[in-house]
């Protein structure tokens, strides 16, 4: 199972091999290089755990922990959990600020204790089969055990091809579950119970704190200066915009050697960021590094960012970052920040100007001029010819009622699950007319419906985007399949209660977003970059895959002897997709991310269920600690 | 079937631009769903047929099979809603040249 995985952890790996339970390690080590080794123990060897992630308070929980009495045998911050989990139990989780998954077995309980970070960072799946249960950070992971085989989960794959991702704990694997951000399990005499320790909360004041922006200040300097904390350097992403450009020139002050910065860039201009990031790393006075994605990059690289992804994918945007942490490993670095999360948390990305402008025209429907801000929303798409009409305004004007508690994301999820039209009529059937949306709808939180429609937004956003899809396939997927470890300084619990807590208008004013982020990184950034609209992240989707030079591999996929051994997607619908791919007539994002649904749903169905890699088991004789019952640490 | 006085100053039909704006919806934005049928009233955007991107690849070919150009103030639910809609404008667009 550690083989499987050891893309994740290449600096080492251990085991412990007991009667009842067995754990295995990868080992990433950015603290205490030397003294880190997992799975780890405390003192007398009753509480072992392996662990994934970075606890940022640390050094203030082992404080907290070395005065009552615990002693320390590393510097390492896994140990924190272990002594931590001793003298609170379960409630250690509540003191973490970090991104992490872990699994503590407690011989004295003969209980496993496993558990998820509060926003779904890190990753971590189970499955139950007669009897045991098999866990670990990456699906292939449990596959590699054997005993869990993979089949299709229909509803999980129908909610990736509607959403991007699966909601939790639903994966398009029968029987492999994920676990929910915030949540903890407990597995004891075969059972496993599920509790949630954070739950997502929108408590608006009425005022903005007249200290606002020195709280804001306080908050992340104090979020990136935790994260800052490593044994070896740690750079920074620079995507171009706003949140990159804070993280980048905060870590670039914090860093007690010149930070090393990243970039993607495209040869398509439509996608090419690159000169506001060679501004922005000048103006933080880094030293740059840049993955150029050139015409064919995507499509050669899509088999292997698939397998590390293991879901289908709707968009070709994870790509780009593969090539990227496969660049910053190449330069010795193996801990990036990223402006991740800033969007959700201060309002920032176009969906929630979007309901705010949907809501205002719905108020007077007749007015023509309030329609026109849908214009002034998407300029990039008027630029290619995609937007701009009474049609275009329509679309979204016609996409729900204001009363549906799903208003905001309607549109999107209306324009995803038009795949569903490609079903072959046999997976439609199996699917049993279960409806992706109406179940998200029924699964909302009581207390959603208490939320300003803003924040109701800011909910959907993170609990059907940032977990399923940006912070998974797009981030640490993308980054861990070379062993890089994304850090999210947006991501700070206290940071995310203390925007959440915030009333709307100092997220969103007006059109202009992250209103007081703006408003504070006026004071910190180097002239120049702080006035920057957003734009989004993209990536060439279809154009990719039918380039000339287009490996050949694609048309087996799509052809109709594969559509019809699969048995999901209709041979007749994706001829006619293929017609127009072909013709370069498959400009909208329907087809977009029709293609690439169902190109990376055949592939994806041939590498984890039909067939799967085999890999060499990790050698024990190398191992860095092997553990067992018998004896406390056998190092 | 009997000549009108449309037909006879545009050279084309409404029912013959419906048949042939039909065939060209039915290639390009409904080859995924062949049990579809598609009425001549029926609203494209409402009815999931067409998008906003779309509508953009459809009037495209309309002025370029039909050779009428429509201004952007023309581009409506009105004039390009449904096929119908589509071939009133079109017949009504030629009369107006060739009249």
């Amino acid at each position: 199972m550690a083989a499987a995985i050891e893309h994740r952890g290449p600096d080492g790996h251990g085991f412990y091999v007991g009667q009842r339970m067995g754990l295995a390690h990868v080992r990433l080590s950015i603290v205490d290089v030397e003294g880190g080794a997992q799975p780890l123990a405390n003192e007398d060897g009753q509480i072992v755990i392996s662990y994934n992630g970075e606890i940022y308070n640390h050094l203030e929980l082992r404080r907290e922990l070395e005065s009552v009495g615990h002693v320390f045998r590393t510097r390492c911050d896994t140990e924190v959990v272990v002594h931590g989990y001793e003298e609170w139990g379960v409630d250690v989780l509540h003191r973490l600020n970090g991104q992490f998954a872990f699994a503590i077995y407690d011989r004295n309980s003969e209980s496993l204790f496993i558990a998820r970070d509060r926003f779904g960072v890190r990753p971590l799946f189970y499955a139950q089969q007669n009897g045991d249960l098999y866990f670990g950070s990456e699906i292939k992971a449990i596959l590699a055990s054997g005993e869990v085989h993979a089949a299709l989960d229909r509803r999980g794959l129908d909610e990736v091809l509607s959403l991007w991702g699966a909601r939790p704990p639903r994966t398009p694997f029968d029987g492999i579950a994920s676990l929910e951000p915030g949540t903890y399990g407990i597995w004891k005499d075969g059972a496993l119970w599920l509790r949630r320790y954070y739950e997502l909360d929108f408590p608006e004041a009425p005022e903005e704190p007249v200290d606002v922006v020195e709280q804001l200040d306080e908050l992340m300097l104090r979020s990136v200066g935790m994260r800052m904390r490593a044994d070896v350097p740690v750079g920074a992403y620079v995507s171009g915009g706003l949140d990159s450009s804070i993280t980048a020139s905060l870590a670039a002050t914090a860093s007690p050697h010149s930070l090393r910065t990243f970039s993607i860039s495209f040869d398509d201009p439509e996608f090419d960021e690159s000169a506001h990031q060679r501004e922005i790393a000048s103006a933080v006075g880094s030293i740059h590094s840049v993955a150029s994605i050139g015409q064919n990059s995507i499509a050669e690289t899509f088999p292997e960012v698939l397998w590390h992804a293991e879901t289908p994918l709707l968009r070709t945007a994870p790509v780009p970052m593969y090539h990227l942490a496969k660049l910053t490993k190449e330069s010795g670095i193996k801990v990036v920040l990223t402006g991740e999360g800033a969007d959700e948390l201060f309002l920032g990305y176009d969906i929630f100007k979007e309901v705010s402008v949907r809501r205002f025209c719905m108020r007077r429907p007749e007015s023509l001029y309030r329609q026109r801000l849908f214009d002034r929303l998407y300029p990039y798409l008027r630029q290619q010819g995609q937007g701009g009409g009474e049609f275009w305004r329509r679309s979204f004007l016609d996409a729900g009622s204001p009363n549906d508690p799903l208003f905001s994301h309607l549109p999107r999820f209306i324009l995803s699950s038009r795949i569903r039209d490609f079903y072959t009529p046999s997976f439609r059937d199996a699917l049993g007319g279960t409806d992706v949306v109406a179940e998200l709808r029924a699964s909302l939180p009581t207390r959603f419906f208490g939320w300003s429609p803003l924040n109701q937004a800011a909910y959907l956003e993170m609990t059907t985007l940032l977990s399923t899809y940006l912070l998974s396939s797009q981030g640490d997927r993308m980054a861990m399949a070379h062993g890089v470890e994304g850090r999210f300084p947006f991501l700070d619990h206290r940071l995310f209660e203390f925007a959440a807590a915030l009333p709307t208008g100092s997220r969103l004013r007006g059109l202009r977003e992250k209103e007081v982020l703006r408003r504070w990184a006026s004071r910190i950034l180097p002239k120049g970059i702080k006035g920057r609209g957003k734009q989004p992240y993209r990536a060439p989707d279809a154009p990719s895959f039918f380039a000339a030079g287009a490996p050949s591999w694609i048309s087996d996929h799509l052809s109709a002897d594969s559509l019809r051994r699969v048995g999901i997607f209709s041979p007749t619908s994706v001829e006619g997709l293929l017609r127009r791919c072909r013709a370069g007539l498959a400009t909208g994002f329907r087809e977009n991310q029709a293609i690439v649904g169902i190109l990376s749903t055949q592939m994806w169905y041939d590498q984890f269920i039909r067939s799967t890699r085999n890999v060499a088991p990790l050698s024990t004789s190398t191992a860095s600690v092997i553990l067992g019952d018998g004896e406390p640490v056998l190092s | 079937m009997q000549t009108t006085q449309t037909e006879i100053m545009t050279g084309i039909s409404e029912s013959a631009v419906i048949s042939n704006v039909r065939a060209f919806v039915q290639e390009n934005f409904l080859y995924m769903m062949p049990d579809f049928e598609l009425a001549d009233d029926d609203r494209l955007l409402e009815k999931g047929v067409v998008d906003s991107m779309g509508i953009s690849e459809l009037i495209s070919y309309i002025e370029s099979e039909f050779g009428v150009v429509a201004a952007e103030d023309e581009i409506s639910e009105a004039n390009f809603g449904s096929l119908r809609s589509i071939a009133r404008f079109v017949t009504a667009r030629r009369t107006l040249a060739t009249g």
